[in-house]
């Protein structure tokens, strides 16, 4: 058998060809070391673990997570054996693992973000008054899409949900959504934008500490909405959302109110009208009877005015009649008063022809 | 009519009782009217469904 037989070059083409065909895209777990930068666009460091090391090489734009030597990471790329016969690993995407590494990266990433303005209060936009079109970005497989569209669906309807289905875990899920998020911003527009994502653990949740996730959210056009892990979870992409719901379930009721609720508030509204009515009618006979009292009242006492007026002027009458005065013993005197003639004189009781004799002054 | 504007209407209608438009001659008349929408938006939700649509594109790529 013939020994195969190569230039230098040559060797080490096939070598990166034999790499690429059998390890065209890894991941690798292990401690980052030497960690450090070059011009402003190319990341190095070693990656390690009990026994190994492997140098790996980062443009810096591939960079999305705040990278510190000692931090243990997953870094996603592949490997490849330079012109200059040196072994790399060509890292594509990086992502922190376990719970110490990751807090280090949220607070880093956190804290640098926050300088920039991405999580201002004053930036966050409210729920839309009236929603029609809700754009969900979510892995339809997931239990937490199952929570928010039975909670959502048992709650209201007539919405019209376009899902993007997207990983929601993993290196290339943050790229996903990303991909989500500039559909519905360009393409598709819809009244809010919903992540959605149930609970798990901090890896798991790690991609939400994605750098260009959490710009893209900060970003967006159309309101976001996050529902991601548990209440006590809180991702960047959470902080740079205008809202925050504490878990799918609570972002589907943040977003509708409840058809049984509706109802019995409808019901509430309409007894309380039905009450008010009652109590208004009620209210206008009691005023009319009560005016219809007063009218009575004044017509009484006016009439009782007029009858004490006519006794008065009956009794004003009774004492002017001439039979009065007869009674009391005086007499009317008629006729021609020159002596000789007969003048007629009236008493209460009689009528008396009598001469007069002499007249005289007094 | 959708139902949110309906329930809209039934609002505004029920806030009329209470406001200085209110008179007698036409509250019957609204209220039956109240009543009626009120079922009907008891009924529309009841039947009413949301329409979920998966976007057919590989957000992978």
């Amino acid at each position: 058998m013939q020994t195969p037989h190569f230039t230098v070059s040559q060797f080490i083409e096939i070598l990166n060809q034999t790499l690429d065909y059998v390890f065209p895209i890894i991941e690798l777990e292990g401690e980052v070391s030497n960690f450090k930068t070059s011009k402003g666009k190319w990341g190095f460091f070693d990656l390690k673990d009990e026994q190994g090391t492997i140098n790996c090489f980062i443009p810096l734009f591939s960079l999305r997570v705040p990278l510190e030597d000692g931090m243990q990471v997953v870094v996603k790329g592949h490997p490849k054996l330079t012109d200059f016969g040196r072994f790399s690993f060509t890292v594509q995407q990086i992502m922190p693992r376990g719970e110490g590494s990751i807090k280090k990266a949220f607070d880093l990433l956190k804290a640098k973000l926050a300088k920039e303005g991405l999580f201002s209060p004053e930036k966050k936009r409210p729920l839309p008054d009236h929603l029609e079109t809700i754009g969900v970005i979510s892995s339809t497989g997931a239990a937490g899409y199952a929570d928010f569209c039975k909670i959502l669906n048992a709650r209201w309807g007539g919405l019209h949900l376009r899902v993007a289905n997207c990983g929601v875990q993993g290196l290339s899920a943050a790229d996903e959504m990303i991909k989500a998020l500039e559909y519905f911003n360009e393409q598709e527009p819809v009244d809010i934008i919903v992540l959605i994502r149930g609970g798990g653990s901090k890896d798991d949740l790690a991609v939400f500490n994605d750098e260009l996730l959490t710009r893209k959210i900060a970003a967006s056009r159309i309101p976001v909405l996050t529902g991601i892990g548990h209440e006590v979870d809180e991702s960047l992409a959470d902080l740079a959302a205008d809202l925050r719901a504490s878990t799918p379930s609570n972002a589907a009721e943040m977003l509708t109110k409840d058809k049984r609720a509706e109802v019995s508030r409808i019901h509430d509204n309409l007894q309380s009208l039905a009450k008010y009515l009652g109590h208004y009618l009620d209210t206008a006979k009691d005023t009319q009877k009560s005016q219809l009292t007063s009218v009575k009242t004044l017509i009484e006492a006016r009439v009782e005015n007029a009858q004490n007026e006519l006794q008065n002027t009956r009794k004003l009458l009774e004492s002017l009649n001439p039979e009065n005065v007869l009674r009391q013993g005086y007499s009317i005197v008629t006729g021609n008063f020159s002596p000789g003639n007969v003048v007629k004189i009236t008493t209460h009781q009689q009528i008396i022809n009598a001469e007069v004799i002499d007249v005289h002054n007094r | 009519m959708s139902i949110t504007d309906k329930i809209t209407k039934l609002n505004n209608q029920v806030q009329w009782f209470y406001s200085d438009e209110f008179n007698l001659d036409e509250a019957e008349k609204k209220y039956k009217e109240s009543v009626e929408l009120a079922k009907e938006i008891e009924k529309d939700l009841g039947e009413l469904k949301n329409k979920i649509e998966i976007i057919n594109k590989d957000f992978t790529k």
